[in-house]
């Protein structure tokens, strides 16, 4: 061991409650950055999977600017081919396409504006959980032109199970499209605003109703795991070109729900803010336990000049206390921060009645979940030993650049 | 060995100058045991750390060996002090943190001697001291007499030609004193280290081989005595 260690060393347990107060805010610091960090992980993986779940699918392939115009002008003509190429995808889980359009159900005397589904009833249930989230009769089986509401559209169409609404529409061909169909079940959503008005029906139907033939809006893709939605949209590229035809874009989740995107960068942003203030308070603790150490240690650090100790190595041993202090808040934080966002990652925290309501709006399940990425513990390590070595610069500057005669009279 | 040739001290501080040397001729040859006396503030301290290159003078020159420090770099004097010269200031001379062993052990470490021979000489100048048993003993645990002896310890274990102690018995009551004296004397006579200290106490000046007397930051006396 290195004489520079070894004072660095015993210089840190000199004074134990000083060197212990640090330690317990570098502690603390370390604790609240991986724990928050591992909390807004599992919250935005959440949040993106429960919102690929709902709408997008990892990945969505459509006409050219459909997501800008959102009309039937813009279609993927759908054929047996290119659905048998996008399930064959290595990281494809499920595939299902889509016929959306807007219209008005009226029953008896009410109406209302309804964004209407068309959904392959065998495919949907691969990538959405539309099917799972009935919650009265069934969902769609494309057998007699059944409808399934929204909760919330049902009541407000005081529509039950077994009655009869028209929708009407505008259809492909420009002439007026309407229908009747059949109240088969009513399905619960975590995002109102859609509750109010989703009308499902069969794929087939929503084709005959539009008459828009093999035509659908969107074909919604869900990887296997969406840690890697990037190989599977490689892929998938590579699917579509060698197709040829009319052009068809793909685009991610983060393009088609883009308010989901910008929130979870505002979250983040706020979270990191947070805790950087957190990491510079904890920077100046360190900074003034080595600076007040260093300067009762003038006549000391005189002595071992005079004798022949370099400014160097003096530097080195403020240096090296600093980054052992350091150290030991960030293992003992890690030891308890780790443990502890582990055990959440399996035992996710039900919300309080007010989350609740947050959490709806943005369409997610009311959990609190964690998610301990490798990035996480590695960016704190990082963190407070950077902050460390920047805090012990003066302290180190400071006693290096002592001169000995100056030093040995500060008595 | 060590000369000083017309050397001037003058320190300011914020705009106020004092005149700690002015025209010091000395010239201490090897084997010396000399004692540098003077009332408070006569410039003893000054001196030493003139002959210690621990600062420069306002003018003329220090020879140490022959060699002319003026002309040296911050890291040659450097050099110079670790391979050179020992020291033994007047209190707090030990690294606290470190063990009576390790203090001894510490010029060495720095001069780059091997561990186990250093090892092998710190005990034996422990011992040499009369603080044998006290090796692991840290300096809090020690008295300011046996911090002083571990201090003198240090100073020669490196083998230094001139070991400069600037009132190393200040702290030490007068029968302390009179032993860390005996065991100057003996080093400087077994080991052939030339000693130079500054006191302002009769009973050390009575020890020394030769006395030099400053007063106002000049050479006032200069008085052999006989062995
Ligand atoms: N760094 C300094 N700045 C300004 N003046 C100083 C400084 N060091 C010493 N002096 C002054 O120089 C003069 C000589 O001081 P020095 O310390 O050499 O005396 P001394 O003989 O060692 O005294 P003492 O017996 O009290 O230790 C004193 O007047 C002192 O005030
Ligand atoms: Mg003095």
């Amino acid at each position: 061991m290195s004489l520079e260690f070894r004072l660095a060393k015993r210089n840190i347990g000199r004074n134990l409650r000083r060197t212990g107060l640090t330690v317990a805010a570098t502690v603390f610091a370390v604790f609240l950055v991986v724990v928050f960090v591992a909390m807004a992980a599992g919250m935005h993986e959440k949040m993106i999977e429960d919102g690929v779940r709902i709408h997008s699918g990892h990945l969505q392939v459509s006409g050219k600017d459909y997501l800008k115009k959102r009309t039937l002008e813009q279609f993927v003509d759908l054929d047996a081919e290119l659905l048998t190429l996008l399930e064959q995808a290595p990281g494809a889980l499920g595939v299902a396409p889509r016929v959306i359009g807007f219209g008005l159900a009226s029953k008896g005397a009410s109406t209302q504006g309804v964004a209407i589904f068309g959904v392959d009833p065998q495919r949907e249930g691969t990538v959405s959980s539309l099917p799972t989230r009935v919650v009265s009769g069934v969902f769609v089986d494309g057998e007699g032109r059944g409808i399934v509401l929204g909760e919330r559209l049902a009541r407000n169409l005081g529509a039950e199970i077994g009655d009869e609404l028209l929708l009407y529409s505008v259809a492909y061909s420009m002439e007026t499209a309407y229908d009747l169909f059949t109240v088969v079940g009513t399905l619960r959503l975590p995002e109102p605003a859609l509750e109010r008005t989703l009308a499902v029906i069969s794929l087939a139907d929503a084709q005959a109703f539009f008459a828009y033939g093999d035509r659908v809006s969107e074909i919604a893709v869900l990887a296997k795991d969406a840690g890697h939605v990037d190989a599977l949209e490689a892929d998938l590229h590579a699917v579509l070109a060698k197709r040829g035809g009319p052009e068809l874009e793909l685009h991610t989740w983060a393009e088609v729900m883009p308010e989901l995107k910008q929130f979870i960068f505002i979250d983040d942003a706020g979270m990191y803010i947070m805790l950087a203030i957190l990491v510079v308070v904890v920077a100046f603790g360190i900074l003034n336990t080595i600076l007040m150490s260093v300067l009762e240690r003038t006549r000391e650090l005189g002595v071992m000049l005079a004798l022949g100790l370099k400014p160097g190595s003096i530097f080195r041993v403020v240096y090296m206390e600093s980054m052992l202090l350091a150290s030991i808040g960030l293992v003992i934080g890690l030891a308890l921060a780790i443990p502890v966002v582990l055990y959440f990652q399996g035992h996710p925290i039900p919300m309080s009645e007010e989350l609740k309501g947050a959490a709806q709006i943005i369409a997610m399940e009311p959990v609190i979940t964690f998610k301990l990425k490798p990035l996480n513990p590695l960016g704190s390590m990082i963190t407070i030993l950077g902050v460390a070595a920047l805090a012990a610069l003066y302290p180190a500057l400071k006693a290096s650049r002592a001169r000995p005669v100056d030093a040995l009279r500060s008595l | 060995m060590l000369e000083a040739t017309d050397v001037w001290k003058v320190y300011e501080t914020r705009g106020v100058e004092t005149v700690a040397l002015q025209g010091v001729n000395l010239v201490i040859d090897e084997g010396e045991f000399t004692a540098l006396a003077g009332p408070s503030g006569s410039g003893k301290t000054t001196l030493l750390n003139l002959f210690g290159a621990l600062d420069v003078p306002t003018r003329g020159t220090i020879h140490l060996e022959g060699q002319e420090l003026s002309t040296l770099s911050s890291a040659q004097l450097a050099h110079l002090r670790l391979q050179k010269l020992g020291f033994i200031f007047q209190a707090y001379n030990l690294i606290p943190v470190l063990s009576a062993r390790e203090n001894v052990e510490f010029v060495m470490e720095l001069q780059g001697v091997p561990a186990a021979e250093r090892q092998e000489r710190a005990m034996a100048m422990l011992a040499e001291v009369g603080l044998g048993d006290m090796a692991d003993k840290r300096p809090m645990e020690m008295s300011g007499g046996q911090q002083q002896r571990v201090a003198v310890a240090r100073a020669i274990v490196s083998r230094p030609r001139v070991v400069l102690a600037d009132e190393p018995t200040a702290n030490l009551d007068s029968k302390t004193a009179e032993k860390l004296l005996d065991l100057m004397q003996e080093m400087n006579q077994r080991h052939h280290v030339t000693f130079l200290f500054s006191t302002h106490d009769p009973m050390v000046i009575e020890k020394s081989r030769r006395t030099v007397r400053l007063r106002d930051g000049q050479v006032v006396d200069d008085e052999l005595r006989a062995a």
